[in-house]
């Protein structure tokens, strides 16, 4: 193999199909740029599923002098009523652990978590003391929940995975939705790769035909063009991860970060862990079309 | 060296066989003309040994090889033992005349130490020393012809196949063409020139195969051309 002379065919093809080849390019980067937001929402969406998932609990508040929904007709909860509510937790194999909340506890986070004036106003009692129920596993949340939900002296039993499931939603949309629109992309990308390499399959037509003639293996005739494509999707790729970084670095890191600090949010050591993969499927869809295309254009 | 045995080749888009029937030997080292008027099967001949094509029916031959069995990735090997050489030279313009004939080494993974080596004794023999930094364009037709039989031979092919050689070239640079394939034949390589240079074929006295709508119409050793246009 003749490295100097496929060096020097890619050099000239690429530069003979300029126009083609920056088209090539683009293409490739945008696809690989919705690709690579799409994986980045997805790691985003572990991220905080990781974060909140080992915060989620659910609370079993239970009935004080103020309630009146729920199991509370009898007025504030018994010692028996929360017994018999933590045996029937304990016992669940859902869960992992129970916390009490006493209603002093509950009124002391509160204070901590409002620095408000309303705290002054606030007594005690007027808080509900609860049980605080860590999951084996979080998506198993519903036995639980019906285990308890109708015991006397609950008066409402509250799934923080119910508050968090609407963002999950909307992030499974966004991330759906760029893998579709990446997907097509992908598809006008290996198109254009096909016509681009059957165009400079053309272009280099008197030359291909010699090389036939002299018997020059198939492999030998078509890595030039197989590389060419290849470095154009590689270009490709380099420039949509580097639309990846800046979408972390911007949308992530000056805008959503810094605003809200409840949850975990993807950094850059997250993009370098999806740029290979962005690398790899950019230089292997070129590759493949151009191979593809030329299977049938350059054939012995 | 090359054999036809009952080859018929039908193109789907034309009305009549393109080959007929066909059955015939190159005996190794031989210099065979093949003649006949244009889509008589000339080129099908050609194309066929090189497999370019394959054949409808019938079983061909050529370097001891079956083509029939030979596989698709084997093909190059095979080409790799026939040198050709076209009417229209086909050469490279932006390359010199050595990168030309170097070209054909290069593309079969030859060493450059081989290149530098081969190519200038090439150049040589076919009586272009001195010109091989020049460019097609600055050559004449006899000189380009002569540079597309350097590269066909460059690899020493066991088999040379001429498509009407001097189809684009005047009578005398004609000759010294024919001279030149008459030394690579006396090398032992076997050369099969389709032509229609009617005062070529009757003067250099060889064997002479005619076509005729694609049937063998006449074999004939030391034999002319035979035929008026």
């Amino acid at each position: 193999m003749r490295f100097q002379y496929v060096l020097s065919e890619i050099v000239t093809g690429l530069r003979r199909n300029l126009t083609m080849t920056m088209a090539v390019i683009i293409t490739v980067s945008i696809s690989i740029a919705l690709f690579g937001t799409g994986l980045l929402i997805r790691a985003q969406s572990d991220a905080m599923r990781g974060y909140w998932y080992d915060r989620v609990e659910i609370s079993v508040f239970m009935c004080n002098a103020y309630t009146a929904e729920g199991n509370c007709s009898e007025g504030t909860v018994t010692d028996s009523q929360r017994d018999a509510l933590l045996a029937e937790l304990e016992n669940h194999p859902e869960v992992e652990e129970v916390f009490h909340e006493s209603q002093e506890e509950a009124y002391e986070r509160f204070a901590e978590d409002m620095d408000d004036p309303v705290v002054d106003v606030i007594t005690p009692d007027q808080l509900q003391e609860s049980f605080r129920v860590a999951l084996v596993d979080p998506d198993e949340y519903e036995g639980v929940v019906s285990a308890v939900a109708g015991l006397p002296g609950v008066q409402n039993v509250h799934d923080q995975r119910e508050v968090l499931g609407p963002l999950f939603r909307v992030l499974d949309w966004f991330q759906n939705g760029a893998v579709v629109v990446a997907a097509i992309q992908v598809v006008a990308a290996t198109l254009l790769i096909a016509n681009t390499i059957r165009l400079a399959a053309f272009n280099r037509r008197r030359e291909t035909g010699i090389m036939r003639l002299v018997g020059a293996s198939n492999f030998y005739i078509q890595l030039p063009f197989i590389l060419e494509a290849a470095i154009a999707g590689l270009l490709g790729s380099v420039l949509g991860a580097a639309a990846v970084f800046t979408v972390q670095e911007v949308a992530v890191g000056r805008l959503l970060a810094p605003n809200f600090t409840f949850t975990a949010w993807v950094d850059r050591s997250d993009v370098w862990g999806i740029v290979p993969w962005l690398l790899i499927t950019g230089v292997f869809i070129s590759a493949l079309a151009s191979f593809v295309t030329l299977r049938r254009y350059l054939r012995v | 060296m090359i054999r036809f045995d009952n080859v018929t080749k039908v193109y789907p888009t034309q009305s009549g066989p393109a080959l007929e029937s066909l059955t015939m030997e190159v005996e190794r080292g031989e210099f065979v003309f093949l003649v006949g008027p244009s889509g008589s099967g000339k080129s099908t001949f050609l194309r066929l040994v090189l497999k370019e094509d394959k054949p409808s029916d019938g079983r061909i031959r050529v370097a001891g090889k079956d083509l029939h069995r030979l596989s698709n990735w084997k093909v190059p090997h095979l080409r790799r033992r026939i040198g050709t050489v076209f009417q229209d030279f086909r050469l490279l313009p932006n390359k010199t005349v050595f990168e030309n004939v170097a070209f054909a080494l290069q593309v079969i993974g030859k060493s450059r130490r081989q290149i530098s080596r081969d190519v200038p004794a090439v150049l040589d023999l076919v009586g272009l020393d001195g010109k091989q930094d020049r460019m097609p364009d600055q050559l004449s037709g006899g000189e380009q012809q002569r540079v597309a039989v350097a590269r066909a031979f460059v690899n020493r092919p066991l088999i040379l196949l001429a498509d009407e050689p001097t189809g684009n070239l005047d009578p005398a640079t004609s000759v010294g063409i024919m001279k030149l394939l008459d030394r690579i034949n006396r090398t032992g390589t076997t050369v099969v020139m389709a032509t229609h240079d009617q005062s070529i074929v009757d003067q250099m006295r060889k064997r002479v195969v005619q076509l005729e709508h694609g049937r063998l119409v006449r074999d004939q050793s030391r034999g002319v051309y035979g035929y008026t246009r």
